[in-house]
């Protein structure tokens, strides 16, 4: 199935009608994947940090595509750095699980360079599950909550 | 000594990184972006983070990512690699701040010589022979006046550019004219810096550089040269070492220059004197790049020395053992830059490589960053291996690098082998006798 542009196209037809993210052909050894990128339904917003440091500001609009599956959306990490669930050591974690969220309730905290990265709610919902450990370190695009939409 | 070093690069120069790290005993980690998840440097660390999307200004180039990477993972000093953040003294300024060893010049010395007529001014006054330049051009009546004092033709160059972009070649105060709003323009729009000036132009030039080494006691190595001149669109594609165009007594004597030179400067780590060799056999500087360049193993198999392992013991601390006497190359190095391009159009070429068979045997070095059913993303440099050969004489080299052009196998994407064949093929290349235009002519 050498690369066939109309072929090609005909796939990408195919993806823009349906309401599905990806589409792959597979015949003999030969294997075509066409794929977008889902609408973000729920992300995580970086908002203003609390600690000074004189450090260079780590603010940028976050597109982490948020990951969608049979169970539910999730909420990952746009920085690399440490995960908090409350906002001092011993203060109580923002979230639980079962507590329903809105757009904009701080959910954690995403400590990079001194910086505390507050990670924001993009939807309303309820959260499932939590997966980031407190006080371990988090990768760019790692999963911290599972959210039922509401 | 340093116990884990981050390497904030990607591709062949990462894992030459973590190569010269794991023989030395030192704990590495990579990091990467979400399109690297599966890059052999990832997979070769002993720990990987991912620090962001596959847009190198929000990974590879992302400050505050790559240092919150160091943070968790408690490395001690970051190798910048070449290219990326190698050059930036902010990314320095930062790691020193917050506790990391940078493995690389001292911020101040970064922008010293990055900016190329400050860079020129410099090694003027340090006694080295420069090349004819103006100073900052204001405008373009002011660019005619000093372009008419230099004398045509003249090349206009962008004071923040590199990678052999935003360069013209001007004949006539005519040209200048035409060229120079539109120069700045583009000067602006890739360099971020609309500063231009003059060089004289060398009609036929040889591209010579020097390998030195500074440590933070004072001492300077000068560790040869290497003859860059094979370039397609200013870029090499191809270097060896050392280069037929210098007698033993000419790289001596620029050896003494450049260590005195640089002793008065203190530099620190390793850095290239770019130079320029005209017809009549003079050596004007060119440029300084402070960092480790695409085409140090040549060099390293010459003199038999690890840069990267002394980059890396130079950042701590660690003095240079040099020798009592200079060094002398032993034998003859050639490196193929194989990148996955056109080999006519240079259009790049990324794509799954299906399959990749590189070459060995005795005297042969390969640099790779790829491997068969990994994939060459479109959001980086094109360069996937380095091919290095060594044997005892120039002419044994072509032959061992033809032979080992000829073993190697890459499918799925175009790559430069044939353009480096026809290279390795020519005659003038064969007798030595070329200088920078050598591909725009073999093209022609």
């Amino acid at each position: 199935m050498k690369l066939d542009l109309d072929q090609l196209r005909e796939l990408i037809r195919l993806l823009d009608e349906s309401n599905l993210t990806e589409i792959e052909v597979e015949h003999d050894d030969d294997r075509i994947r066409v794929r977008r990128d889902p609408a973000p339904l729920v992300g995580a917003q970086a908002t203003q940090s609390v600690a000074t440091a004189g450090a260079a500001s780590s603010e940028h609009p976050s597109d982490v595509p948020a990951p969608v599956d049979e169970n539910g959306t999730y909420v990952t990490t746009p920085f690399v750095g440490t995960f908090y669930r409350a906002p001092s050591p011993d203060g109580e974690p923002f979230v639980e699980v079962g507590d329903s969220i809105v757009p904009g309730q701080v959910l954690c905290i995403v400590e990079a360079m001194k910086l505390m990265n507050e990670i924001e709610a993009e939807v309303a919902g309820t959260i499932v599950e939590i997966l980031g450990d407190d006080g371990k370190p988090v990768e760019y695009g790692d999963r911290l909550f599972r959210i039922e939409i509401s | 000594m340093f116990e884990k070093i981050l390497i904030a690069n990607r591709g062949e120069i990462a894992l030459r990184v973590i190569r010269s790290c794991r023989e030395r005993g030192l704990r590495t980690v990579a990091v990467h972006s979400e399109i690297d998840a599966d890059a052999l440097h990832t997979r070769l660390a002993d720990e990987a983070i991912c620090i962001g999307p596959a847009d190198p200004t929000r990974s590879y180039l992302h400050i505050p990512a790559i240092i919150a990477a160091a943070e968790i993972t408690g490395a001690d000093a970051v190798h910048p690699g070449y290219g990326f953040l190698s050059e930036n003294p902010e990314f320095a300024e930062t790691c020193a701040q917050c506790g990391l060893e940078f493995v690389g010049p001292l911020p101040d010395q970064m922008r010293q010589w990055g900016d190329k007529v400050t860079a020129r001014a410099l090694a003027k006054s340090l006694g080295l022979p420069t090349i004819e330049g103006t100073e900052l051009l204001e405008d373009v009546e002011d660019a005619i006046k000093k372009a008419e004092s230099l004398g045509f033709p003249v090349l206009l160059k962008a004071s923040g550019g590199g990678g052999g972009r935003g360069m013209h070649i001007l004949h006539s105060k005519e040209e200048v004219r035409a060229v120079f709003e539109t120069a700045r323009t583009e000067s602006r729009a890739a360099f971020g810096n609309d500063a231009l000036y003059f060089e004289k132009f060398i009609e036929r030039p040889r591209h010579i550089e020097f390998q030195i080494l500074g440590d933070k006691h004072g001492n300077i190595h000068v560790l040869g040269e290497r003859e860059c001149s094979i370039q397609r669109r200013h870029q090499k594609i191809l270097e060896e070492a050392p280069s037929v165009a210098l007698s033993d007594e000419m790289r001596s004597d620029m050896s003494a220059t450049i260590r005195r030179a640089m002793s008065e400067v203190g530099y620190i780590s390793a850095g290239t004197l770019e130079f320029l060799l005209d017809e009549s056999g003079e050596l004007t500087f060119l440029e300084m790049n402070p960092r480790i360049q695409v085409e140090h193993p040549v060099t390293e198999l010459v003199m038999g020395i690890d840069l990267i392992g002394e980059q890396i013991r130079i950042a701590d601390g660690q003095p240079l053992e040099l020798p009592e006497r200079p060094l002398s190359p032993r034998g003859h190095a050639i490196e193929c830059r194989i990148n996955a391009e056109d080999p006519d159009t240079f259009a790049p070429s990324p794509g799954m490589i299906t399959e990749f068979h590189m070459a060995g045997g005795t005297g042969v070095r390969v640099d790779s960053g790829v491997f068969g059913g990994g994939r060459v993303p479109p959001h980086y440099d094109p360069l996937i291996a380095k091919l290095i050969v060594h044997a005892p004489t120039r002419v044994q080299a072509i032959a061992k690098m033809r032979r080992a052009l000829s073993e190697t196998i890459i499918g799925g994407i175009r790559t430069n082998i044939p353009l480096h064949r026809r290279i390795l093929a020519h005659p003038a290349f064969e007798e030595g006798r070329f200088s920078t235009r050598f591909l725009d002519e073999l093209q022609a």
